[in-house]
């Protein structure tokens, strides 16, 4: 398989120990996706709950959702967790302030 | 009083006839016939208001044998009529209040329509607001967004999973010959000890990476298999539109006597023109287009990037060529540099004013086959491209230039570094020249801070002697350039 068949190709004392690279080196590289949909998800949940606004809050539920799909896993999750719940509680004010079913928007 | 008498039994079959309207329009029609028949009976009840009248109709059918009585009597003894008739009010009022209610409202409700038939017009029916149908159907909205957030944990739930087990099948099958050649194959960091883990770190639910380490001519080898995002359902729907595959990147990093000093790179037309824009060394060293590899037997699809002919010849040798020709559809781009520093950089205030630092790396991308439809069986066909990176380690590190080959890449090497340093010589000058002033500043607090005068006066007297010597060194050589023009 390896190309010196003859003798073993691995070395113990050339082994280097994994850095994870850093993200100053290529900011392109990292994914935005997860901290822009927790900042939509956070200024679409305020809308709902100023203006009580039915469509804000639950759009802010599904970008707290994608947020979380997109994240990587070294992200603090107590982030995820407020996201969360700052959605979740102004779904639940906009019904509590007023019951009626959401209407569309045709 | 005989009329009266024949009277009250029509009345009592009048009541029983059933009418759609009500038996209470009735007794009203019966009233007003009645009213026609023999006014003066019942004129009085007339004029008091409508409600004697319905509570003496209404009467005759529980009781008709009393009220019969005032009924029956004259006028002359009127007063007395009324009086009982008003008893009998009472007698009504405190058995039947609330059927006395409801008859009201019944009257009333015919009687509004007959007398005002304009108002019919007016009346505005107005919706029972939905939150109070009662009626789960109203708050359809709701429930279709429910559906969408349960739509949504539901393909996360999929899509992570198959995630994990397309990761797991590549491990499993790469696995042997990775142990094979390093002595670490998977190590996150952060334990003490150099030990191998056996498994992958896993970054996202997309993202998994491997370190191995521990061999000849190398220094450590980086895999990543970046695949789809088929947890988020938002990029499963748009990759519906625009397909794209599974990859599995490779980073080998070299030490520097692993390697000679060339930039190679053979891939995909389409990754080969992107990455001659985006790479900082592929764009400096290899500026001319991506050239066609027919000359080595590869398909139409690749394109080659050198920076020089000889590089390409000692790289493309039949092995490497092989391997490339059989697996052309999986190879997105591979890229050896002795000068890699990752993609250019978009600076904020001008260049940076050192050069980046470079490694020698070796970079393979390689497309998973089935364009996102992958199976984990499908994991088996990238072996046979990890032999080839295996085999390309060992080959850079026999490969050497030859001393023309070597002369030329001295040159181009020393050339980019004197181009980056013209084009930051206006940002060192102006560096050099903010931590002069600095210094000076820094000087001058120190000599106001100083509380002894004495010791004040002197430092202000070298600062001024040290300033009056450069200033006698610029003028010398101010005069030694004129000399020299003239």
């Amino acid at each position: 398989m390896s190309a010196n068949s003859m003798s073993d190709p691995r070395r113990q004392n050339k082994i280097f120990r994994y850095k994870p690279p850093t993200t100053d080196s290529n900011p392109t590289l990292e994914d935005p996706t997860p901290d822009y949909m927790n900042l939509l998800g956070m200024i679409f949940s305020m809308c709902g709950l100023m203006l009580k606004l039915k469509w804000c809050a639950w759009i802010a539920v599904y970008c707290s959702f994608i947020s979380f799909a997109n994240s990587r896993s070294s992200e603090d999750t107590k982030q995820m967790m407020s996201s969360f719940m700052l959605s979740i509680s102004a779904v639940v004010m906009s019904y509590l302030q007023n019951p009626q079913p959401m209407s569309p928007p045709w | 009083m005989r009329s009266c008498l024949l009277l009250l039994p029509a009345l009592l079959l009048l009541l029983a006839l059933p009418d759609t309207r009500g038996r209470y329009n009735d007794e009203f029609d019966d009233g007003e016939d009645l009213a026609e028949f023999d006014d003066n009976d019942f004129a009085e009840f007339e004029d008091v208001s409508e409600d004697p009248t319905v509570e003496t109709e209404s009467e005759p059918p529980p009781r008709p044998a009393p009220s019969s009585s005032p009924v029956e009597d004259d006028e002359d003894e009127a007063t007395v009529e009324t009086e009982d008739g008003q008893d009998e009010f009472e007698d009504a009022d405190a058995q039947d209040q609330d059927m006395f209610n409801k008859y009201d409202q019944e009257e009333f409700e015919g009687y509004e329509s007959k007398s005002n038939p304009s108002f019919k017009d007016t009346l505005i029916y107005r919706e029972v607001p939905a939150h109070l149908q009662n009626s789960w159907e109203s708050y359809y909205m709701e429930i279709l967004m429910v559906t969408g957030l349960l739509a949504y944990i539901m393909n996360y739930i999929i899509g992570k999973n198959k995630n994990s087990r397309l990761a797991q099948a590549w491990f499993n099958s790469h696995r042997e010959l990775l142990e094979s050649n390093f002595a670490l194959v998977g190590d996150d960091g952060t334990s003490k000890e150099a030990t191998s883990t056996g498994k992958l770190n896993q970054e996202n639910e997309h993202i998994y990476n491997l370190w191995c380490s521990g061999r000849v001519c190398c220094e450590g080898m980086l895999i990543q298999l970046k695949f789809l995002k088929r947890q988020d359902l938002l990029n499963v729907l748009a990759r519906m539109m625009r397909p794209t595959c599974d990859q599995v990147q490779i980073k080998v990093t070299l030490n520097d006597e692993d390697m000679d000093t060339f930039v190679f790179a053979v891939g995909s037309r389409k990754a080969m023109g992107r990455l001659q824009k985006e790479m900082q060394d592929l764009s400096e060293f290899c500026g001319d287009k991506p050239k066609s590899g027919a000359k080595y037997g590869l398909p139409d699809s690749l394109a080659i990037l050198s920076e020089m002919g000889e590089v390409t010849d000692g790289v493309m040798d039949s092995k490497m060529v092989h391997y490339i020709v059989n697996h052309a559809d999986k190879i997105e781009s591979i890229h050896f540099s002795d000068q890699f520093s990752g993609p250019k950089v978009m600076q904020e205030e001008g260049q940076p004013l050192k050069l980046p630092e470079t490694k020698k790396t070796l970079l393979f991308t390689f497309n998973v086959p089935g364009m996102g439809n992958t199976s984990p069986k499908d994991m088996d066909s990238l072996l046979p491209l990890m032999n080839m990176v295996i085999y390309s380690i060992d080959k850079v590190k026999k490969l050497r230039l030859n001393r023309e080959g070597k002369m030329k890449a001295d040159r181009n090497r020393a050339r980019v570094e004197e181009n980056f340093l013209k084009q930051t010589h206006a940002q060192r000058q102006e560096a050099a020249q903010t931590r002069r002033e600095e210094k000076k500043r820094a000087e001058k607090e120190r000599i106001m801070n100083e509380e002894d005068p004495e010791r004040q006066r002197r430092l202000e007297e070298a600062a001024q002697r040290r300033e009056q010597k450069k200033m006698d060194k610029k003028q010398m050589k101010m005069k030694q350039i004129k000399v020299k023009a003239m």
